[in-house]
């Protein structure tokens, strides 16, 4: 009996001692970035992969979840956040590698609908959201954390109908929960990016907002501290180069 | 008329029954361990369904299986007590003994709570709960429960097995106290046969799912063709008797019946009562002439009125002594050196001894006062 | 001293799991009744669906629940139609996803208790003139007690937990379906929100250890009730 406990002992801490236990840098990268970005990080980490041959794993979710994770010690070597504030809060805190920070893309703000809702609206101070919601709610990004959410509260008030717009909201973990919801027609509108709303063919394009009535949307990008190695700066002006520009633009994100 | 044919089936179990049976009194229902006793009982009372066949009772149709006529158990007023008495554990003795009584609202309910508290002796158990008591008092407010319902007909399956002999005896007088009091027909099933000598006035023998005999106790008991079911030297002759007389000093109590007299081992009953006596036929001499110089006290005098040779080496003499039968099992030789003849004048002869509790029905004499016998 | 918000969390998830035990607990019991003491055609079916929210992940019950009760979904088109009833984002929706996600352990619970008691106490009660639903009423039910009672503590418990489900379908809207789990995880999302996230820990905590006392109380309430040690 204890020839075996020991037996089992001496195999445990092999195990652990093995080389897939020891924290040693994965081959391959990984990027965290926010969830609007999947599909088109997607097309562009592939190009990456058939030019460099270096394999990027990716991690999508709102801006707000990645950066708690990078916080926490998740272990990314760069990270693209939908807004300024998330990447803030990790200069502030020492997460990022700052002198690497730099906008990437931008996008716009879309008012969407189910696809066989046939409205337009003209996007302007006062417009009529009661009407468009009629008995039904707003899906939005929650404007406590996501990105998304916080350019739509920005928007919604600026154009003077937050007041109509908060009692029936459905504040969404990610941009991408409140498409979904449109999508599936269990909201009759909701608020996401362009490049959100020109990617799905079950929401319709009701209205732009107007850029003026938010913050620019601009997607920073910055390696995570400790992760600052020739191949992670490889991807990062990767991403800012123009072959990536052209796919970031068929997926209807601003180029800079 | 208590009319039951039945066929139901159990697994590899068939049981075939039919009978019919008086519907007063108590019928008793012998059998071995898994000849269909309790699966017969169960029919009755309607927890199983036969696959073929009717029961009536009085004309009281309870299940017709081709007519798809049944009654449910609730509809049917058949009391049933349980081996295990299946008190309810969450209810007083007090509410189990009320739980068919209060479902009885409507109808008239001659059977009551006072009476039956006072002949079963519980009154003092009322606000317990089933899990304090003992195995006799359970089964003694099973009864109760089970004759507050108004039963119509009781069926009783093997209420005594669970119990040790003490207890054994004291539930036994208290049926015979419910019979007497509340004249409910009931049909005792038993695998013991000296239980059902005491009580039951018809008899049925249960077999392999087959009824192999049915009639009056005194008759079936002494068929010696059921010796292999009733068992080997149970056969013999069940004498109804009546207490003539105490002997104090010898602990000796007189018995008559129309044939004569017997002593017995003192019986703790007032005179006057009616006690049943078993004369076992291997426990019977024959004499010629009446012995005098013997110690055996009980001679009776009969006639042979038949033989029949057992096995080679037995001969069974019947014996008729006054209106009741009495058998001896004699050796052959015994009986060809005695030359015995039907017809022939014949002293039977019965050991005091060989009269014991048993014989008598007593496992053992109850206790001096009815309160005494309440307490463990 | 709990702030508005935090109270208004524990407020809801006490609502929400008190009406979700309360609903669910006659179904379980017929479920119940039906899986131990029943055979017929469909009880392995009725099984696998009773079970199905215990082994799969509570997005996927929420996501099956949307499917079939969400706006486009064909129950909650006829709801919504025929009663004005929606439930996705409502605290109905909130409950009705506790409900699911609890009602397995409810079921678990009650059957393993009405199997405890003895079927023969009712056949006896039958004898005594007590009908099928009689007999069961006053003699199985009272002898269940422990189960039943133990059943829906289980449950209350596990709706207070209850998350991937309720987000899914009911989404996370304060006053209406952010329970305290769905409180906890957008304070953690939010920035500087730890601080509140471990004042809804202890809220949750102290709930948790409330519930584990009232089940020791009421469990021996229930058995001396019935005579049992």
């Amino acid at each position: 009996m204890r020839r075996t406990a020991i037996a089992l002992l001496c195999l445990a801490a092999s195990g652990l001692a093995s080389p897939s236990c020891r924290a040693a840098p994965p081959t391959g990268l990984t990027l965290y970035a926010a969830s609007s970005l999947t599909q088109a990080l997607d097309e562009v980490t592939a190009a990456f992969r058939a030019q460099s041959g270096t394999a990027v794993r990716t991690s999508f979710a709102a801006s707000s979840t990645l950066a708690r994770q990078i916080e926490a010690g998740a272990d990314a070597d760069l990270f693209v956040s939908a807004d300024q504030v998330w990447m803030d809060y990790l200069a502030s805190r020492g997460r990022i590698v700052v002198a690497t920070r730099q906008n990437v893309l931008g996008n716009r703000l879309a008012l969407i609908v189910p696809a066989d809702r046939m409205v337009t609206i003209d996007m302007r101070a006062g417009f009529d959201l009661a009407g468009l919601l009629g008995s039904g709610r707003l899906a939005i990004g929650d404007p406590a954390h996501v990105p998304a959410g916080r350019y739509a509260r920005q928007a919604l008030t600026t154009l003077g109908v937050w007041s109509v717009a908060q009692p029936k909201l459905v504040p969404a973990e990610s941009v991408r929960s409140a498409l979904a919801l449109v999508e599936r027609g269990e909201v009759p509108a909701g608020i996401v990016y362009e490049s959100d709303a020109l990617l799905s063919s079950h929401v319709r394009l009701a209205g732009l907002f107007p850029e003026t009535s938010h913050d620019p949307i601009v997607y920073p990008a910055a390696i995570v501290s400790g992760h600052d190695r020739p191949v992670v700066r490889q991807l990062l002006a990767f991403l800012a180069s123009p072959a990536a520009g052209q796919v970031f633009a068929r997926y209807h994100f601003l180029v800079r | 008329m208590i009319e039951v044919c039945v066929r139901r089936r159990l697994g590899a179990f068939l049981l075939d029954a039919d009978f019919a049976a008086p519907s007063q009194g108590i019928t008793g229902l012998f059998g071995r361990s898994g000849a269909g006793k309790t699966t017969l009982i169960n029919l009755m009372a309607g927890i199983l369904a036969p696959d073929a066949g009717r029961i009536a009772i009085d004309d009281l149709v309870f299940c017709d299986a081709d007519a798809r006529v049944t009654l449910a158990p609730e509809a049917r007023r058949i009391g049933f007590v349980f081996q295990d008495s299946r008190l309810f554990p969450h209810l007083s003795v007090e509410a189990n003994l009320r739980f068919g009584l209060r479902r009885r609202r409507q109808a008239p309910c001659p059977i009551t709570f006072d009476a039956v508290v006072d002949v079963l002796g519980v009154d003092h158990l009322l606000p317990r709960r089933p899990q304090t008591l003992s195995g006799g008092e359970r089964q003694r407010i099973a009864l109760g429960r089970a004759l507050l319902a108004q039963p119509r007909l009781l069926l009783l399956d093997e209420p005594l097995a669970s119990l040790d002999a003490p207890r054994k005896a004291e539930i036994l007088s208290y049926i015979e106290r419910l019979r007497d009091q509340f004249r409910l027909p009931m049909i005792y099933v038993s695998h013991s046969l000296d239980e059902l000598i005491r009580l039951a006035d018809h008899l049925l023998v249960v077999s392999d799912g087959r009824i192999a005999a049915a009639g009056p106790l005194a008759d079936v008991i002494s068929r010696l063709d059921l010796q292999p079911l009733l068992g080997r030297f149970e056969a013999g002759a069940v004498v109804d008797c009546v207490v003539q007389a105490h002997d104090p000093h010898y602990r000796l109590t007189t018995l008559r019946f129309d044939g004569g007299q017997l002593r017995v081992p003192l019986v703790d009953r007032p005179e006057g009562e009616r006690v049943r006596v078993r004369l076992r036929a291997r426990d019977i001499a024959l004499a010629l002439s009446e012995p005098r110089d013997v110690s055996i006290s009980n001679r009776l005098v009969g006639t042979i009125s038949d033989f029949a040779v057992r096995d080679g080496v037995f001969v069974d003499v019947t014996v008729a002594v006054g209106t009741t039968t009495v058998r001896a099992l004699i050796s052959r030789e015994s009986k060809d050196r005695l030359a015995l003849e039907i017809g022939q004048r014949v002293w039977a002869l019965v050991k005091t001894v060989a009269l014991d509790n048993r014989s008598l029905g007593l496992l053992r004499p109850p206790r001096a006062t009815d309160r005494d016998a309440g307490r463990e | 001293m709990p702030t508005p918000v935090e109270l208004d969390a524990l407020w809801l998830s006490l609502k929400v799991a008190t009406i979700a035990t309360l609903v669910s607990l006659p179904l379980a019991m017929l479920a119940a009744w039906l899986l131990a003491r029943t055979s017929f055609a469909g009880r392995t079916a009725l099984d696998a669906v009773v079970h199905a929210p215990l082994v799969l992940p509570p997005v996927v019950v929420g996501y099956l629940l949307l499917m079939a009760l969400g706006a486009r979904g064909p129950v909650g088109r006829w709801l919504d139609s025929a009663m004005g009833i929606r439930l996705a984002f409502t605290t109905g929706g909130a409950v009705l996803a506790a409900a699911v996600m609890s009602f397995p352990l409810m079921v678990r619970a009650i059957r393993l208790s009405l199997e405890a008691v003895d079927g023969g106490l009712e056949w006896a009660a039958r004898t005594l003139g007590a009908t099928r639903l009689d007999a069961f009423v006053s003699v199985t039910l009272p002898l269940m007690l422990p189960g039943i009672v133990s059943g829906a503590i289980v449950a209350f418990a596990s709706s207070l937990g209850e998350f991937g489900a309720t987000i899914t379908f009911a989404s996370n809207i304060e006053g209406e379906t952010r329970t305290l789990p769905l409180a906890i995880y957008t304070a953690i999302q939010t920035p500087d929100g730890d601080l509140i996230a471990l004042r809804l820990v202890g809220l949750s905590l102290a709930l948790a250890i409330g519930a584990l006392a009232l089940a020791e109380v009421a469990d021996r309430r229930v058995r001396r009730m019935l005579g049992r040690p």
